[in-house]
């Protein structure tokens, strides 16, 4: 088969026609950063469905990542919201809007609260769901400690119904689960940046990739050790 | 055929002037003047009908026009000439209706005339006429008996005697001699019924409150058992709001027990809602939350507020499709993230010029989703001013440090990245603070905003986290 062919170029440009990462065409969204967006199985976040976040630690870079991707989505002429789901701390809004969010499209869901483990029905789970499947968010973020596999996949479903990027920030042991989200990467912090570990992609290369953030120092010294 | 006008003027004859095929305003005049409000009546006769039943059907019947009229015990009104268009003609309109008695387990006799009693007395003599030309409303109605008209029985035997058995040939005998021998009233019966003169009829006016009590077969605590003992009642609502055009803000449930008093559950709505469907599955989630002292015996069902509903306007796009809105899913998020976490489950995020950081944001009610002006959206974010100068989680309170030799401490030393800023503000509040804030890291790479209090005892403090 040559690929050179006009013909054949003309036809696998057809959306219905999935080729991995050969495919030029970008379907993800973009990360801002240009590094990511090559690592990523489509050029960017995937603009539906669920991406895992594995941290070992609460608070590694794993927001700072993430934050272009959310300012780009705030900033569209359609723009949906942006959902907070049950956050372990107060979003804060100032940081927020210097990074380029719009606040009038972000909202936080803030009455769930953890329930005891005796029931079976969490109440930041079902927002999680809710909120994913209504159609009315281009993202949703949510931070859960114990979810289980068949959970994952109601929620990987939801996001699909709702065409929305569900982000789930979860412990890094949980890498050891199965899941159905599309994406799994791992992060760890770095000095004045990020390690990046592509834990499942669709027919995405895996590997880590280290990420500096625009404007810091690789090693900044410090000021008062 | 070339439409002739295509906007049609209602007051003002200047509007004439801007339709696209221009007309002389002479005709337009005249055509005016010759569309004056011509009536059609469509009258239904309910044989073996429960009279109780007349009402309910009323209102439902409202959703095909607003002018309804009952003719007890087993009779209904509906002027129609204004909905005929609505419904595919008479023949649409005669499906529609006939179904919706058929709901009623009644099978109507139809009729339609251009006044109301012609249509009522066709109805029940049970011929299904469909008379739209008034100049043939009298020979049509001729051949009818005259016990249609239901007048006494003395009455229609003296007319018997004298050979006059149909509407026609009562129509036929002198207005002086019938008015002297059968009275004036029933003179006046004839005048309406061939619409020598114009008959008022009542109109029917719907409750303006919906109250629905249901009485169950046994007591009842299971909450899914009680949802479905609920549905009917959730149907007819929605049916009673879909008559009237309303929508509804608060809804009352009680639950009726046999020896505490009765348990409220009220919802309470963000917009006003008419789909008896969805107000079931909001009302479910409410009711997952409730906790009954004792099994239920009966329901009653409350909604006292209605407000005009305004008819959902759907767009062309898909939500989250270039160019699609999002506002329809908007606002059903928003209920059900109400109705089981609480009023305030959706919080939006505003920021606030102050310096010190807890006052620095603000939770907002829920940000509409209304669509941007596109000039507006497209801007491309600017470069942030200092990135790195605020954390982007802040925590609700200030965490207390452990320090030693003065620098704090945190699952290990805390490193300082960065020069102290100083935040001293809020003497006017009796919130005053005095510190000096700085950006840490922790011996495993995360990034903390920490801050040293300036006044005596300098303890550190957490206070965010650059995540």
């Amino acid at each position: 088969m040559a690929v050179g062919d006009p013909k054949i170029t003309r036809l696998l440009e057809h959306p219905a026609i999935w080729r991995g990462r050969s495919a030029a065409r970008r379907t993800g969204l973009s990360t801002g950063f240009a590094a990511l967006d090559a690592h990523l199985p489509d050029r960017g976040w995937p603009r539906t469905g669920l991406t895992e976040i594995l941290v070992s630690r609460f608070g590694s870079g794993e927001l700072t990542v993430l934050m272009p991707a959310l300012a780009m989505l705030t900033r569209a002429v359609a723009a949906r919201w942006c959902v907070w789901v049950a956050p372990p701390f107060v979003p804060f809004a100032p940081a927020l809007a210097a990074r380029g969010v719009l606040l009038d499209r972000v909202a936080v869901v803030a009455g769930a609260r953890p329930s005891d483990p005796r029931t079976t029905a969490d109440p930041c789970l079902w927002a999680f769901e809710q909120t994913l499947g209504s159609g009315a968010c281009d993202a949703v973020l949510g931070w859960m400690r114990r979810v289980r596999s068949r959970d994952i996949r109601r929620l990987q479903l939801a996001a699909e119904r709702g065409r929305t990027l569900g982000v789930l920030f979860r412990p890094r042991t949980a890498a050891r689960e199965a899941s159905m989200a599309v994406l799994r990467l791992g992060v760890e912090p770095l000095p004045g940046g990020v390690r990046l570990t592509l834990l499942k992609g669709r027919s995405a290369q895996r590997g880590v990739l280290d990420l500096r953030w625009a404007g810091s120092v690789p090693d900044p010294g410090g000021c008062g050790s | 055929m070339r439409p002739q006008l295509l906007i049609h003027p209602v007051s003002d004859t200047a509007d004439a002037s801007s339709a696209p095929a221009p007309v002389p305003l002479r005709s337009v005049r005249r055509r005016l003047q010759a569309s004056p409000a011509r009536e059609l009546w469509a009258g239904l006769h309910l044989s073996g009908f429960d009279p109780r039943g007349l009402e309910p059907l009323a209102s439902r019947a409202q959703r095909f026009t607003p002018r309804v009229s009952l003719a007890p015990p087993d009779g209904l009104l509906l002027e129609v000439a204004g909905s005929l268009h609505l419904f595919g003609g008479l023949a649409g309109l005669e499906r529609e209706l006939t179904g919706e008695c058929l709901r009623f387990q009644v099978r109507p006799v139809l009729a339609f005339a251009p006044t109301p009693l012609a249509a009522l007395t066709a109805a029940r003599a049970g011929r299904a006429l469909h008379i739209t030309d008034p100049a043939q409303l009298v020979s049509q109605l001729a051949p009818l008996p005259i016990s249609a008209l239901r007048w006494p029985e003395e009455t229609r035997a003296r007319l018997a005697r004298a050979g006059v058995r149909t509407l026609g040939a009562v129509l036929r005998l002198p207005r002086a001699g019938f008015a002297r021998r059968f009275g004036v009233a029933q003179l006046a019966m004839l005048d309406a019924l061939i619409g020598r003169t114009r008959e008022v009829r009542p109109l029917h006016e719907p409750p303006v409150r919906f109250r629905r009590r249901q009485e169950l077969d046994s007591e009842l605590s299971d909450h899914q058992r009680l949802l479905a003992a609920l549905t009917p009642s959730f149907d007819a609502l929605g049916a009673f709001l879909t008559a009237r055009q309303r929508g509804v803000a608060e809804l009352e449930c009680r639950f009726v027990h046999r020896n505490v008093p009765a348990t409220h559950c009220v919802l309470t709505l963000a917009a006003p809602c008419s789909d008896g469907k969805q107000l079931l599955a909001l009302f479910a989630e409410r009711l997952n939350a409730l906790q009954l002292p004792e099994p239920v015996r009966a329901l009653e069902l409350r909604a006292d507020q209605l407000p005009p509903q305004r008819s959902p306007c759907r767009g062309l796009w898909q939500a989250g499709e270039l160019g699609g809105e999002a506002g329809a899913g908007s606002e059903e998020l928003i209920e059900r993230l109400r109705a089981r976490l609480g009023p305030d489950a959706l919080q939006g995020l505003e920021a606030w010029a102050e310096h010190r950081p807890e006052c620095a944001w603000r939770a907002t009610r829920p940000p509409p989703l209304a669509p941007r002006r596109p000039p507006a959206a497209r801007a491309m974010p600017e470069t942030p001013e200092e990135p790195a100068a605020r954390p982007l989680w802040l925590l609700p309170q200030p965490q207390l440090l452990d320090s030693q030799a003065g620098l704090p401490r945190r699952r290990g030393a805390l490193r300082l990245l960065s020069e102290p800023e100083r935040i001293e503000s809020g003497w006017w509040d009796g919130e005053e603070v005095a510190r000096d804030y700085y950006s840490a890291m922790d011996r495993y790479g995360v990034r903390l905003w920490v801050f040293r209090e300036r006044a005596a005892p300098h303890r550190w403090f957490l206070h965010g986290v650059f995540g």
